[in-house]
């Protein structure tokens, strides 16, 4: 006998279909083989499917709301994914790609509470025991720091190296402006400076011997007393 | 109860970005609700968790861990009391989940809407004068009346999100997201 459960939020109601597995020995009241489910958000078109894109779904609004919770909307689902969701400005934009060709994926388009309210109704599907399928769904994880980088805007992340490369841009332009002193005002100032200190034996020279000043002491040479 | 993922499992202490989330979180939840202090209480015990909050005064000091707190205690919160604590809020998140659902549903009346988020925005201004350090940043910015709004639907999002017992691993896993 086929069995209906049913998950009901506000703005959501998911239906589930199927029969026990009696070849595992599921009782009467658990669904073990899933025939079909439908999907119905208020104001929307209603969706219905086949087991895969149950998981499908699962796949992607169970990550996708994880995200939201720390505060980093990103797109889940690929091109080739039954069921993809994107963050739309306040909203959110759910598509879904049918699996017959030249028929055109079905977007919607739901706001924070519709989206809380599918969110709700998909974990009680997940957490009910009278559902025995082994529905594959992702593990919450704490997120990685470049993805928690994308919560800051862009012009916010990039101001800093940019405003980096700018002065040090400024920088190199005022140096360049700056004159190069040259060649021939430098050699006098050098000359002048080498005039001023003359060699120590020259000194040595011009003093008188015996005379005091502030020389270098002179060395007593070897065998020579002092008085 | 909803199992607690492999990933998960292992004891890790929450960080302090994701205390002072949890602390938030809570704080919202006594905000939306005006006897939020008392139901928080009762759902302690309803949950079975009299042995770690016998009373008020245990589970205020546990959530004196904020960093953002007034009077912060100082030192590492043990795994149980922050997992205890999350079970609190999800759960209450859960009573107060039609509250929620109000604020974010772009379905109401603009108006209306506009009218329920000063009432909360509002209480909640109250909440945090009164109990958090007006000094940090982190306070000053949800006091901001630019940055405030947006900081306060975040907050509102992720209760709904994280409401109920299947709720308990996101928000786990979201409190113990690395600092970026």
């Amino acid at each position: 006998m086929k069995l209906s459960l049913r998950y009901e939020q506000i703005s959501c109601r998911l239906t589930v279909e199927g029969l026990p597995d009696v070849s595992t020995g599921q009782g009467g009241e658990a669904v073990g083989i899933l025939t079909g489910w439908s999907l119905a958000l208020a104001g929307h078109t209603e969706l219905e499917g086949r087991r895969e894109h149950l998981e499908a779904l699962l796949q992607v609004v169970f990550p996708y709301a994880r995200h939201l919770i720390s505060g980093a909307p990103r797109v889940f689902g690929d091109a080739d994914s039954p069921v993809a969701i994107h963050p739309e400005g306040p909203r959110h934009r759910l598509e879904l790609r049918s699996s017959q060709p030249d028929t055109p994926p079905l977007t919607l388009h739901i706001d924070d509470a519709e989206l809380a309210d599918l969110v709700r109704c998909l974990d009680q599907l997940r957490l009910d025991p009278r559902l025995q399928l082994p529905l594959q769904t992702p593990t919450p994880q704490p997120l990685r720091r470049s993805e928690l980088r994308k919560r800051v805007p862009l012009a916010r992340r990039l101001a800093a190296p940019i405003c980096g490369v700018a002065a040090l841009g400024l920088a190199g332009a005022v140096s360049l402006m700056m004159p190069t002193p040259k060649p021939g005002s430098v050699a006098p100032a050098q000359g002048s400076r080498n005039s001023a200190v003359s060699p120590p034996d020259q000194r040595d020279a011009s003093r008188p011997p015996g005379a005091a000043g502030p020389g270098p002491a002179p060395t007593p040479v070897p065998g020579e007393t002092r008085r | 109860m909803a199992d607690v993922s492999p990933a998960l499992s292992r004891p890790t202490p929450l960080p302090r970005r994701g205390l002072e989330r949890l602390d938030l979180m809570l704080l919202c939840a006594e905000a939306l609700d005006l006897n939020g202090g008392e139901a928080m209480v009762w759902m302690s015990e309803q949950l079975g968790f009299q042995s770690l909050f016998p009373n008020r005064v245990e589970l205020w000091k546990r959530r004196c861990h904020n960093p953002l707190r007034r009077t912060t205690r100082r030192g590492q919160l043990q795994v149980e009391d922050t997992d205890a604590l999350i079970r609190i809020l999800t759960s209450m998140a859960e009573r107060l989940y039609p509250m929620l659902r109000q604020l974010l549903s772009a379905a109401e009346p603009e108006a209306v809407s506009e009218q329920r988020w000063a009432l909360f925005r509002s209480r909640l201004q109250e909440l945090i004068q009164e109990r958090l350090n007006l000094r940090r940043v982190g306070v000053r910015k949800l006091l901001d009346p630019i940055e405030g709004p947006q900081l306060c639907h975040q907050l509102i999002l992720s209760l709904a999100l994280s409401a109920g017992t299947g709720g308990v691993e996101r928000l786990k896993a979201s409190l113990l997201d690395p600092e970026a």
